[in-house]
């Protein structure tokens, strides 16, 4: 690993040269030296005593404009998927055989498979010999893999190129502007660790739109991957050759179910319930698609929806002293005194009633029972609606459809699988409840694909 | 815009009024509109600006039945209100999702007085697509806020009242191009009493309007011969597309540069809904360059589709910007506009110098509400304005667009 720092538009071919250089030596690299490499330097982000850590920690707070218990939370969340047992669990649940990416290998086909769904050994049309009920395949990494990541999530960087060394592509890599310090000290670290590996990254920054160092490696790449607003994904869709490989991340949503069963315990499951969604929708304030900005809460339990909402804006207070917010801009402050305005005008007319933490703090809470429209209003905003039935939801969220990411639940009984599978059919890639919604496992189905496997390139080989 | 008149018990929520109370009722927005037209703003006190702060609360809670609720839920009504600051303000948000027309009920066709406008904000801001939208009841009250401001800031030369003479070039789209834009009503109705000569640079869209730039090369040499005052509007952004064409438009460029050294710039809004953002500075380093008029002459102007008043920078003590005093960076209000810099966390009022989220209370916004909420942030001095530029804070969450979509749809 080279500069990490501003590579500016001038030097990027040569930077690019020399991943693709280095793509040489990865390729030739066991697949299990390359899991221990990053899982060393992965663990060093959990070590309290590491100075990594350290240094990670006193400076997310002020790049992600997170309060530091707050960056402590997402380190140690964001962390423990990349040490080498969970990257070793990664690469198992995403390839049948991870050998594939060292080498060609062999996977059963079942053939029961082969002769009910196609023609049987012996009567092939064209007379030829029917297929073996093996595979001989072999996976290919990016030849070189380009990820343009965008928001302020810290740790995001570092998972996307963690995912592409793992299937052995040099990457230049372009953190969001919240989120370069991981990356830039995850590469640091790499460089002591595994010189050779290290090579394979570059992590850059510059300054969003900056068309021409953009436009460079976005033709230099076989693979891109873009983290962004529909609006980044659209405009840099168009800037990469027709016989490149888009991985595309556009914004998503998180979205909450609380079911009855969940409002019919004691005062003390109640608040645990709470606790779990406050938890959910501060953590990242809100910046993720993990993160739940709307709940709808089920009529008809011991606790009504309204009382429900009052319930999580406690809890959403009481978190505050575990997740301090950070201190809000003036302009931040600005636009949450137009959402809590606008809703307070909603309340007055009677669609609407609004909890909030007041000056001290921008948890706000509305709780809508009537289809209100509401500005937003930064972090720690939710929006409570209730419904009647939660076999509803699924409905009411096809709108949302490919914006749909999370849905956080509580309280749904054997309901789950019911719901889960229409809740997918509308559109949602992820349904948990609320306390596994902020960190999925490292072999989540992102975006409801495989990570890794979307990343690369297959080949079948048959002898004669 | 619907022009033309009131639409008589619009959305049937006004209280239908006796005759009397309504020919009151337009008789105070008639009084209004003739005190905004006094050129002569040193017979404005504070009481005087009180007492019609308080009249127009009463009025405005009687009429506007969303506002009224908000008031009574605030707890705050016009028996138990005794200053203009108590009163409670809008955040100019809910614009979007409320209607604010305060009016009396007025037989349309029966008051020439009440020709109407609906102007709509570009939408593009805090991430939704849902625009603003400003029922204007009287636009003869429009007109008047509008007048006087201007010409001390843009057109100190001219006396009030006096005959139009200038040449305004507007790169912002006719009324009649942008008819729901309250910019472009404003230019429009500027140019039909300060302007001899008006052209209109680009048409609905921002493009070059047809033949728009040899007639601006004619209509400024005839300004140059006759010695008239020429005055150049837009956006920034306009300003930004503007100079990119006189670098490489022979035509614009020697347009641009035969303008007169007298010749004044108004320049206003952000970039908002555009990728492009450029510092001030350096765009007005490029307007200098490309038309030649001298920086001290380029002013700010400062509105917003929900105020009906604007503010210039330097404006309003009477054009001390075009005599090449540099200016002092504060945007004045007229004195029928007052602001404050409020305490983001509890809306209480900042002492003078500090910042905070601006609030105004506009009385030209009789026909809505007149106190408003802003997202901006900036610092009042001396009853001047320091603008820090729009609420920048978090970017729109991620489809907190599509989110609010779905929340305006589904009904639980």
């Amino acid at each position: 690993m080279a500069d990490t720092r501003a590579a500016g538009a001038a030097n990027v071919p040569a930077v690019i040269e020399r991943l693709e250089d280095s793509g040489r030596k990865l390729r030739a690299r066991p697949l299990g030296e390359i899991i221990a490499a990053l899982g060393r330097v992965g663990a060093r982000f959990l070590d309290d005593q590491d100075p990594l850590r350290q240094r990670a920690l006193s400076g997310i707070p002020e790049e992600a404009r997170v309060s530091r218990p707050m960056a402590e939370a997402i380190l140690g969340g964001m962390a423990v998927d990349w040490t080498e047992e969970r990257l070793r669990a990664l690469v198992t649940a995403e390839f049948e055989d991870p050998g594939a990416l060292d080498g060609i290998v062999t996977v059963p086909v079942p053939r029961g498979l082969l002769t009910s769904f196609g023609p049987s050994d012996g009567d092939r049309p064209d007379g030829g010999t029917a297929p073996s009920a093996v595979r001989r395949v072999r996976a290919f990494g990016p030849r070189l893999c380009v990820q343009i990541v965008s928001g302020s999530v810290p740790g995001v960087a570092v998972h996307a190129l963690i995912r592409s060394l793992l299937v052995k592509s040099p990457t230049l890599l372009k953190p969001g502007r919240g989120d370069t310090l991981l990356a830039q000290l995850f590469a640091e670290a790499l460089a002591q660790e595994d010189a050779e590996l290290s090579d394979a990254l570059e992590v850059v920054y510059w300054p969003g739109g900056s068309q021409e160092a953009e436009g460079l490696v976005l033709q230099a790449a076989d693979v891109a991957v873009i983290y962004g607003s529909d609006e980044t994904v659209k405009a840099l869709r168009t800037r990469v050759p027709a016989t490149t490989r888009v991985v595309a991340y556009h914004h998503r949503v998180g979205v909450g179910a609380v079911g009855r069963a969940a409002l019919d315990g004691s005062g003390a499951e109640l608040m645990e319930v709470a606790l779990d969604l406050a938890r959910a929708v501060a953590l990242f304030e809100q910046q993720g698609c993990v993160c739940p900005q709307v709940v709808f809460v089920e009529e008809g339990g011991e606790t009504s929806p309204s009382d429900f909402a009052r319930a999580v804006a406690g809890a959403l207070g009481e978190l505050e002293g575990e997740l301090p917010s950070p201190r809000r801009t003036t302009g931040e402050a600005g636009g949450l005194a137009q959402l809590r305005g606008t809703a307070e005008i909603h309340q007055a007319s009677g669609r609407a009633e609004v909890h909030h933490g007041g000056g001290d703090a921008p948890w706000t809470v509305v709780f809508e029972t009537d289809s209100v429209r509401l500005p937003d209003g930064g972090p720690r905003t939710l929006r409570v609606r209730p419904v009647s039935d939660l076999a509803e939801l699924p409905h009411i969220l096809t709108s949302l459809g490919p914006h749909l990411q999370s849905v956080g639940h509580a309280g749904l009984g054997d309901r789950v699988e019911q719901l889960a599978d229409a809740l997918g059919q509308a559109g949602a890639s992820r349904v948990v409840p609320f306390r596994a919604l902020s960190f999925p496992p490292p072999w989540w189905l992102h975006d409801g694909r495989g990570p890794l496997t979307e990343l690369v390139r297959w080949m079948e080989v048959e002898e004669e | 815009m619907w022009v033309g008149g009131y639409i008589s018990g619009m959305d049937g929520r006004t209280n239908p009024a006796a005759p009397e109370t309504r020919d009151a009722s337009a008789d105070s927005f008639e009084e209004l509109r003739l005190r905004l037209e006094d050129p002569d703003w040193s017979t404005w006190t504070e009481a005087d600006f009180e007492g019609r702060a308080l009249s127009a609360f009463a009025f405005q809670f009687e009429t506007c039945e969303p506002y009224r609720a908000f008031c009574r839920h605030r707890g705050i009504t016009p028996d138990n209100v005794g200053s203009w600051e108590a009163v409670p303000a809008v955040p100019a948000t809910a614009f979007k999702y409320f209607d604010f027309t305060s009016a009396p009920e007025m037989a349309p066709h029966h008051d020439p007085r009440f020709e109407s406008g609906l102007f709509l904000t570009s939408g593009t801001t805090r991430g939704t697509q849902a625009r603003g939208r400003h029922h204007v009841p009287s636009l003869g009250l429009y007109r008047a806020s509008l007048a006087e401001p201007f010409r001390r800031a843009l057109l100190p030369e001219l006396e009030p009242g006096g005959d139009p003479t200038a040449l305004f070039l507007s790169l912002i789209p006719s009324p009649a191009e942008a008819p729901d834009s309250s910019l472009s009503f404003m230019v429009g109705a500027a140019a039909q009493r300060y302007a001899r000569e008006v052209v209109w640079l680009v048409d609905g869209d921002g493009r070059w309007a047809e033949g728009a730039v040899p007639l601006a090369s004619e209509e400024v040499e005839s300004a140059r011969r006759s010695g008239e005052p020429v005055l150049l509007l837009g956006t920034a952004l306009s300003f930004v597309h503007l100079i990119e064409s006189a670098e490489s438009e022979p035509d614009v460029a020697a347009c641009l540069a035969a303008l007169p050294d007298s010749a004044r710039v108004m320049e206003t809004g952000g970039f908002k809904g555009s990728r492009r953002s450029v510092t001030r500075d350096a765009l007005y380093e490029g307007i200098e360059r490309v038309t030649g008029i001298a920086r001290h002459r380029i002013v700010n102007e400062y509105g917003m589709t929900e105020l009906l008043s604007q503010l210039y920078e330097g404006g309003s003590s009477g054009g001390a910007r075009s005599s090449g005093a540099p200016s002092d960076g504060l945007h004045r209000p007229p004195p029928w506009l007052e602001v404050r810099a409020l305490d983001p966390t509890d809306l209480t009022p900042l002492p003078e110098g500090r910042d905070g989220i601006l609030g105004f209370f506009d009385l030209a916004n009789l026909g809505s509400v007149c106190h408003v909420l802003t997202e901006d942030v900036g610092s009042v001095h001396d009853g001047g304005v320091r603008l820090k530029g729009r609420a920048l804070g978090a970017e729109p969450r991620g489809c907190s667009r599509a989110m609010d979509d779905l929340m305006s749809a589904a009904r639980g």
